[in-house]
């Protein structure tokens, strides 16, 4: 069977036996609930891309498409901070991740800091953009950087960039440093050279590369560079972007419609609330049972809790779209 | 009214009480004829008076002598030496055989006495003589009034053995000495001058008012052997403390005012004074405080007088009672400290191991290529530190405190404790207090939970029992317990209300995030939280919250596929029925709490309710069990694949092979067809062999 075929075939492999693991864990739950179903809305899941939602990470990493859609379900969930214009530092991106994936390693977070804090200062705030596409270039092509990290290191040393090189541990990545003192002048590799390098490098490699046309664009425009001049270059490349698949173009970073939609309904007891004059936030807190996961959003009407001038909101919603003004600019 | 013979004599200080000289002269008794009729203004004295033994009637040392006596005397002065010759008229030789007043005579020198060696009183009072002299030859003097000169140096004096009354107020003596033969001495008068100790006086047995008064005495010492003195004046000097007194078997009265005493402490002898009856302390510090009356009468109860005022029965019960409170006030307050150190020892201890702790979790953490060579010390030491570990920041201590620390053989790990509405714990083993019984009461008045130095994985696996032991805390505070991750505040959720939080800086890193509020928020809406680190909550940062992870939660709840929504609610709701069903039987108010426990989570802002918290621990082995599944899923699956293949392959080949098999089915049939009556026959003798 072709090699295509095997890859394609590993990966349905892997959802399968995922799938059965999931059965197998919630016997109890599912049996209820029919198994055919289940398999169901596995796979839809998995088509939909929101299977990696709270998973452990080796699920999480296991093929690309979960990668993809883990990238996709980091952008969306947290889209809202990046446009809030909150500048974290690596640790509070880390968090965040960790809310979507509870063991989500560290080391991963701070490989992408590096590069878009180009290896400097690793406690630097960074924006929602910067550091979404650096990760994203770190996290889907993880083994692909390890063997390019590799490769510049041996080209730095001088050695003979064509012979086979094996992508040693993941500790390679901290040999970074280039070695100014050799080369003052000329930082970093030639081009062309190490461009040549990674072309037979995605030949090989059986992990997923960057498809080296956009690659060369990347590298089209310098004479020499750093590693991790070379990833900025990768991360902020739009071809490589689009070819991914995962995020929007770095402009239409912050618009989502179909959430900000969503968002607004959420929000709207709360707008109601501001400006109602002299209301302070003292509300009791006996929340109202909107029944267990219901895909509808809660409806305008209901209160998430009671309010002292309950007359105020509940039932008074016409069913007119309130344009609301936003008592936070 | 004081008896007659303790009259006051004075100098010229008569007038004035303050630093008034209370001689008290010791007279045997007079014959009637001896009277003496007083008069005020002349230095003249009866007849009867001549002749009185040794006894000095006490207006002879009125201070009234006239100053004119320059009649009667004349100071001659004399070719042979620099000092003047006293020579009196034989007249008043006569008249006053037995006394001599040389007072204000404008005399800066004694001057020679000549034939009056049976001389008995002898008053130099106001001149300025400089130097005791001239005098050595009155050996009979029993009186010597050298008040208000400028002698620098008792001297001059060690012949007058018959000495009784030595009157050297007002003077420029610095020093107590030369006194060694006057072992008659009856009254010492030294007021107004430099003394600055109390010295050479020990032989002065028969020596019975001794005034010091007006001098710079800072301690009262040294006073043995002074067997019979009753009256002791110290007013007026810079005394601080007191001994010796206990010394004097006659004592009687005793006056300390106007000098630096400030605690009975210093004057502790006094207590053990039988007879001691008058005693003043007025314009002491000590006569400020608030205890002193009933302190000094407690202590004293053979006083009679205190600052010149009668004690009466009242005063002493009442001086009794409030010694008595005293007493307890300091037992208590004794107490307390005691229990406040070891507070305090108990948490520097905590903190200490959590410290140790935390370094031994960054040690493994960093060091995990090489070999640990530095491993922090066993804790198990930390039990048996004694004090002397401790930093040198504590104050000082009572030494009976110290005493008492020092029988505490083990000082505890972990300290629980209640302190009106809010029940701080420190160290990990304080957790295990919450399976106290607690009294309904006392955990009803709980509103604040305090948790410090305890790992916030551990305090998680203890909300359940903390939400039904105190139902009425409403506001958590967490300080050294580890807060790194906002996914942490998800275990707060299961809480059934919460209205203020406070996170600490101190061991917490979670504070340093940008956005940890507005999680926090976001997360516990459904608790309307009042305060957050002590800042009011405004309706601006609910919406912020909101909108910053709003659409986490939708995300988490309506793109959550159904059986995974099951599965985490189901896990969590799992978690805490276990602990509400171990705990406390089967009684229906608990059922009933768990109906509406349920009905709450289900009620929570459910599109959140999927965000949990495990902590690492249980997450890593969930992690673990799931290994085996995996492994069992793939075998599984890859025997299903095998097969799958195997059928497929099968399937392949007959699809191949099926067209050959197909014709040659069909070649066999036609075949065997082909001549009619020989299949007849052969079909027949089919049915025939089958019987």
């Amino acid at each position: 069977m072709a090699k295509p075929k095997r890859k394609t075939q590993r990966h349905v492999l892997t959802y399968m036996e995922d799938a059965v693991c999931q059965l197998l864990e919630n016997r109890e739950d599912i049996s209820q609930y029919g198994i055919a179903r289940f398999f169901t809305e596995y796979f839809n899941s998995v088509c939909q891309g929101t299977h990696i939602l709270f998973r452990e990470f080796s699920f999480v990493q296991a093929t690309p498409h979960n990668r993809v859609s883990f990238l996709r379900a980091f952008w969306r969930c947290f889209r809202t901070v990046g446009k809030n214009g909150d500048l974290l530092t690596m640790k509070e991106y880390h968090c965040l991740l960790q809310l979507l994936c509870p063991d989500f390693p560290l080391e991963l977070t701070q490989k992408a800091a590096r590069i878009v804090l180009m290896d400097d200062a690793m406690d630097c705030l960074m924006s929602f953009s910067d550091f979404l596409f650096a990760f994203q270039i770190q996290f889907y092509y993880s083994e692909f950087l390890d063997s390019v990290a590799a490769i510049y290191e041996d080209l730095l040393s001088g050695k003979n960039p064509n012979t086979v090189i094996v992508p040693t541990s993941s500790s390679g990545q901290h040999r970074q440093r280039p070695a100014l003192g050799e080369a003052g002048m000329l930082e970093g590799v030639e081009a062309s050279l190490f461009y040549q390098c990674l072309e037979n490098l995605c030949d090989r490699h059986k992990y997923s590369c960057p498809p080296p046309a956009l690659v060369k664009e990347a590298l089209s425009n310098v004479q020499r560079l750093t590693f991790y001049g070379f990833l900025m270059a990768l991360s902020k490349h739009h071809g490589i972007n689009q070819a991914l698949g995962a995020l929007p173009d770095k402009g239409d970073l912050m618009h989502d419609p179909a959430m900000d939609e969503e968002l607004e309904r959420l929000l709207l007891p709360f707008l109601r609330l501001a400006q109602v004059p002299g209301l302070v936030n003292s509300v009791t807190a006996s929340p109202e049972a909107s029944c267990l996961p219901s895909r509808t959003p809660p409806r305008v009407g209901s209160p998430w809790r009671p309010l002292h001038h309950s007359r105020k909101v509940d039932g008074e919603s016409d069913g007119s779209t309130e344009e609301t003004d936003e008592s936070e600019t | 009214m004081i008896p007659g013979k303790y009259r006051s004599v004075s100098g010229r200080a008569a007038n004035n009480v303050n630093c008034g000289l209370h001689l008290v002269i010791q007279t045997s008794s007079l014959p009637e004829k001896n009277k003496v009729r007083f008069k005020k203004v002349e230095f003249k004295l009866n007849k009867d008076t001549s002749s009185f033994p040794g006894r000095l009637l006490q207006h002879d040392l009125e201070r009234n002598y006239s100053s004119r006596q320059g009649d009667h005397i004349n100071l001659v002065s004399s070719s042979l030496s620099s000092f003047p010759i006293l020579q009196r008229s034989s007249e008043e030789k006569i008249l006053y055989s037995d006394r001599l007043s040389l007072e204000r005579q404008k005399l800066t020198v004694c001057p020679i006495i000549n034939g009056e060696d049976h001389l008995r009183l002898l008053n130099f009072q106001h001149n300025f003589i400089t130097r005791i002299q001239n005098i050595s030859n009155l050996q009979k003097l029993i009186s010597l009034d050298l008040y208000d000169n400028q002698i620098e140096e008792i001297s001059g004096l060690s012949t007058l053995r018959c000495l009784r009354v030595l009157l050297l107020g007002k003077n420029r003596i610095k020093k107590i000495s030369n006194l060694e033969n006057l072992k008659s001495l009856d009254v010492l008068d030294l007021h107004g001058n430099q003394i600055t100790k109390i010295e050479n006086i020990n032989h002065l047995c028969e020596l019975r008012v001794l005034n010091l008064a007006r001098n710079f005495l800072s301690h009262v010492d040294n006073l043995n052997g002074l067997d019979s003195l009753t009256e002791l004046n110290l007013r007026h000097n810079q005394i601080t403390f007191v001994r010796d007194v206990d010394n004097l078997p006659c004592l009687q009265h005793l006056f300390l005012s106007f000098n630096n005493i400030s605690s009975f402490d210093s004057v502790s002898c006094l207590a053990d004074s039988s007879s001691l009856s008058d005693i003043t302390f007025d314009g002491n510090p000590i006569a400020q405080e608030s205890w002193y009356k009933h302190t000094v009468l407690q202590n004293m109860m053979q006083l009679r007088q205190l600052d010149m005022k009668r004690i009466t029965e009242e005063e002493r019960r009442m001086a009794s009672v409030l010694a008595k409170k005293e007493e307890e006030k300091k037992r208590e307050s004794h107490k307390q400290s005691l229990l406040k150190e070891k507070r305090r020892l108990t948490i520097n201890n905590v903190a200490r191991q959590w410290d140790l702790q935390q370094q031994r979790v960054a040690n493994i953490a960093t060091n995990e290529d090489r070999k640990d060579s530095d491993s922090p010390q066993d804790p198990c030491q930390i039990d048996g530190s004694t004090l002397s570990a401790f930093p040198e920041e504590t104050g000082p201590l009572d030494s009976g405190l110290n005493n008492a620390l020092q029988g505490l053989s083990v000082i505890d790990t972990y300290l629980v404790e209640v302190d009106g509405d809010t029940l701080s714990l420190y160290g990990s083993g304080a957790l295990e207090s919450l399976d106290r019984n607690w009294s309904v009461q006392t955990a009803g008045m709980i509103t604040t939970v305090s948790f410090t130095f305890i790992e916030f994985d551990e305090i998680v696996q203890v909300l359940p029992k903390l939400k039904i032991k105190f139902p009425n805390s409403l506001h958590l505070k967490f300080k050294e317990t580890n807060l790194v991750m906002l996914q942490q505040f998800n275990a707060l959720a299961q809480l059934r209300r919460i209205d203020q939080l406070t996170i600490d800086p101190q061991g917490n890193p979670v504070v340093n995030f940008t956005l940890w509020k507005y999680y926090v928020l976001f997360r516990l809406s459904h608790f309307s939280m009042q305060k957050i680190n002590g800042t009011e909550v405004t309706q601006n940062d609910m919406i912020m919250a909101e909108r910053l992870f709003g659409i986490l939660a939708h995300v988490a709840s309506s793109e959550l596929p159904q059986y995974r929504l099951i599965s985490i609610l189901g896990d969590a709701r799992k978690k805490q029925f276990q602990y509400l069903l171990e705990s406390k039987g089967k009684k229906p108010g608990i059922i009933n709490e768990e109906n509406n426990d349920s009905k709450r989570l289900v009620g929570e802002n459910t599109n959140r309710a999927t965000l949990n918290y495990t902590t690492r621990d249980f997450y890593n082995e969930k992690l673990e069990e799931i290994k085996e599944k995996k492994k069992f899923c793939k075998t599984y699956i890859e025997d299903l694949v095998k097969e799958a293949t195997e059928i497929n392959m099968k399937n392949e080949a007959l699809q191949k092979l099926w067209p050959q098999m197909f014709i040659e089915l069909v070649r066999d049939a036609v075949i065997e067809i082909r001549n009619k009556n020989s299949y007849m026959k052969l079909c027949l003798q089919q049915i025939t062999d089958q019987k």
